[in-house]
């Protein structure tokens, strides 16, 4: 069924569903209508813009039902892993043995937005002495608190060192609740020394052999670990497949991401890009189904671009997003502004950069999880970001703040600095909570600004290094 | 002597000494105007007030750690900005591995490489022995002098200690608190102007028998074992600066605990004053923790570092905490 792309509200959704189903539309086994969601609180997804492809009807259904998914894999016997702060590795390592599910609880920390402070996570929070002064994260430990929005996982695993303190010290504080956490270290990488043996990380970043050394001895650890709660064995054969199956949604990625950002006209709003690229992260408690649904979001990308179609105009202005939003509508709100997404940093790169197949595969997710870009200087970070304008054509840089995150106070200085070093564009930081609607005049205002000051200047001033 | 500024009590002191540069950890304080080099919102004001303080002083060398996230990426600041060679040095979170052990013992080697590189000498074993026993035979003198001074001379003690060397500690003479209530101070490390609150707590008739915060008692580390020094001497200084000092930053701070309350029962402790710096995240998380963990009454007391006079509030609340307590 050839449909025009559009942006359209839930309500809207019911009646493109049924279309689409006259038409014959596939559905998974999680299928079925985007409004039901509502029923189970998600308040917020009332108010959101949503593309209108089949494809991205299964994206949003594949993310609304993983807890049903989680239940399903305890019920059948499946240890649950609960990972926390390395955002991409350890789950790559759970997904390689046959009966262990991985998830970050930290995605709770959309629970606020998405359920529009209904589920009172955030008030059990304040109660266990974690207040509004820490980032949203610490949603996390209602969730823990009330077992109402994810199973208890089997076993959980958390990364410290090179971390942001909030989630360090939500994280202490869950242990302190009982919940058992196994710790592991990630140091902070550093560059190395011209005396010292390197390693060019996958994304570019470089380190110590030593750090790569430690990194996977930590990792070794978490085998043993991971081993002993599945009953399994783990061996490289094994590590290694699902390292090439992690690989292929990495691939879908990041053609989908090359594909969104350089086209014409956007073939895919910021929302569902937003979700796709989330899916690296822990593939929502299925990598096989990570990869149909990509593939579907991916084949519906270049469809639209063969037909030269998509969304917003075709002077949109392109728009390099820092950090993720608290607020999902915030990502409609830039569009309604008149820009769109073209370059992402949302604290999880290297969980889009291929893992290594060519060498042994406890050292490629070493590699993996030391590139992560938190781990290393925000100075590396904003290289990397920088990388990134020149390959997406970014015109202008948005560094969205976390509220009360420890990382947030100073990166976006430092951000912005090395960008204004490098291009002449302009660089605007905004906080994003959970619920924007009290402040959204003035989001709006800052977002349309941006817009403004991008469309008014001369276009070969435009994402071109300042040395250029 | 060229300085080495830092603030982390993981910092070995002797092993800068033995470089020949002088260790000077310091008590940032804030110099009251907007003329610093970072004022952001969310900064925690000791960091802040650190990176700010560096920027006033002469040729120096700076060390940060990654104790916590915002030093971490003040580091960034610092040589994106300023002049001053710096130093960042990891400091693991995690303890209970051989490998975090090794880590930092890789972390001191590697800031001794920086020192070299900074102006310092390779130190000969015998230079660093005399300079590690010297420190000991200091910090054993500060931890006696406790219960002779006040809260606000005992903290200008230990802060004399840490910028000037155990050379200073024997100089200098003082009087006692006769306050009657003890108290223990508990949490993030205090900027200058935060020692106030100890002479305000004494002068309200609270006696602080314990400061554990990062720049207080629980920022020194345990004495060395002499038969272990003659074995293996660096092995000996980072393994007691990494088991001996408890933060509130290791995963878990389990020892954290125990530390505190072998020095609250010892000390007869009646209530506890909770420091912290306002956006530090690490302590305020354990503020409930503690409360639930304690039977003592705790009193919060955050810190918002703008370099005002302890503000009425504060003192109200001290004073109210004491007399409930009395």
């Amino acid at each position: 069924m050839n449909i025009e792309p559009k942006q359209i509200s839930l309500e809207k959704w019911d009646e493109q569903y049924n279309k689409l189903r006259k038409a014959g539309l596939y559905e998974p086994s999680y299928g079925g209508r985007l409004s039901r969601h509502v029923e189970d609180g998600d308040m917020r997804l009332l108010k959101l813009k949503y593309d209108n492809s089949a494809a991205a009807l299964r994206l949003w259904n594949f993310l609304l039902t993983e807890e049903d998914r989680l239940k399903n894999a305890r019920d059948n016997c499946k240890k649950l892993i609960g990972t926390m702060k390395d955002l991409g590795t350890i789950p790559v390592m759970a997904y390689s043995f046959e009966n262990t599910i991985a998830f970050y609880p930290d995605g709770a920390w959309w629970i606020p937005c998405v359920m529009e402070l209904n589920a009172g996570l955030l008030e059990i929070a304040d109660s266990l002495g974690i207040d509004e002064s820490f980032c949203p994260v610490r949603a996390m430990l209602g969730a823990f608190a009330t077992e109402a929005h994810f199973p208890i996982p089997d076993f959980l695993i958390c990364s410290v060192g090179a971390t942001c303190d909030d989630f360090s010290a939500i994280a202490q504080r869950l242990n302190g609740m009982g919940h058992p956490i196994f710790w592991w270290e990630m140091p902070h990488r550093r560059n190395p020394k011209s005396y010292e043996d390197k390693v060019i990380l996958p994304g570019g970043f470089a380190a110590p052999k030593c750090q790569l050394e430690f990194v996977k001895s930590e990792l070794e650890r978490i085998k043993v670990a991971l081993s002993e709660i599945s009953g399994q064995e783990m061996n490289d054969e094994k590590l290694s497949a699902g390292i090439i199956k992690a690989n292929q949604v990495r691939k879908y990625l990041s053609e989908l991401r090359y594909l969104a950002f350089t086209a014409e006209l956007c073939p895919l709003p910021a929302l569902e890009m937003l979700i796709a690229e989330m899916l690296a992260i822990h593939f929502c408690s299925d990598i096989d189904e990570t990869i149909e649904v990509l593939k579907d979001l991916l084949d519906e990308v270049k469809t639209r671009i063969k037909n030269n179609t998509g969304f917003f105009d075709r002077d949109a202005v392109k728009i390099f997003w820092v950090n993720p939003v608290a607020d999902l509508q915030v990502m409609n709100l830039l569009e309604d502004c008149g820009g769109r997404i073209c370059g992402t940093e949302y604290l999880f790169s290297h969980a889009l950069d291929e893992i290594p197949e060519n060498i042994p595969p406890l050292d490629a997710l070493a590699q993996m999880a030391l590139a992560d870009p938190m781990a290393g200087s925000t100075i590396d970070r904003a290289s990397r970001i920088c990388n990134d304008i020149i390959k997406y054509g970014s015109e202008a840089v948005l560094i969205s703040r976390i509220p009360g995150a420890s990382h947030c106070a100073l990166e976006g200085e430092i951000i912005g600095q090395v960008i204004r070093e490098n291009f002449d564009i302009p660089v605007v930081e905004i906080e994003v909570p959970p619920i924007t609607d009290a402040m959204k005049p003035t989001v709006r205002t800052r977002l349309e600004a941006l817009v403004e000051t991008v469309k008014a200047r001369p276009q070969n001033k435009i994402h071109k290094r300042r040395t250029e | 002597m060229k300085k080495v500024i830092y603030t982390c009590p993981y910092v070995s002191a002797e092993w800068i000494a033995a470089y020949g540069l002088k260790p000077c950890r310091i008590v940032p304080y804030s110099n009251g105007t907007n003329s610093g080099i970072i004022r952001t919102e969310g900064l925690c004001p000791y960091v802040r007030d650190f990176i700010n303080n560096l920027n006033e002083k002469e040729e120096c060398i700076a060390v940060f750690t990654t104790l916590c996230d915002q030093m971490r990426r003040g580091f960034d600041i610092v040589t994106s900005r300023l002049d001053t060679p710096a130093f960042l040095m990891n400091i693991p979170s995690t303890w209970q591995t051989i490998a975090s052990q090794k880590l930092y013992l890789d972390e001191l080697k590697r800031l001794g490489n920086f020192l070299v590189q900074s102006g310092g000498k390779t130190p000969s074993d015998e230079t660093l022995a005399e300079g590690m026993l010297k420190y000991n035979k200091a910090r054993k003198s500060i931890l006696e002098m406790n219960d002779k001074l006040s809260a606000l001379q005992y903290a200008q003690l230990l802060e004399q200690f840490g910028k000037n060397g155990p050379d200073e500690v024997g100089r200098m003479g003082f009087s006692p608190c006769c306050s009657s209530i003890p108290l223990a101070i508990v949490g993030s490390p205090l900027l200058k102007h935060d020692f106030e609150i100890l002479e305000i707590t004494e002068l309200l008739g609270g006696r602080i028998v314990l400061n554990a915060t990062e720049n207080g008692e629980r920022g020194l580390c345990s004495p060395f074992n002499k038969r272990k020094l003659k074995e293996n001497l660096l092995m000996e200084l980072a393994d007691t600066y990494f088991n001996s000092i408890h933060d509130a930053s290791r995963r878990p701070n389990s020892e954290l605990y125990k530390w505190l309350k072998i020095n609250l029962v010892e000390r007869e402790v009646k209530g506890i004053i909770f420091h912290r710096n306002i956006w530090c995240d690490i302590w305020h998380a354990e503020l409930q923790r503690l409360k639930d963990w304690i039977d003592l009454p705790v009193l919060d007391i955050e810190s918002t570092g703008d370099n005002q006079s302890t503000n009425q509030n504060t003192i109200n609340r001290i004073r109210a905490f004491l007399e409930m307590l009395s």
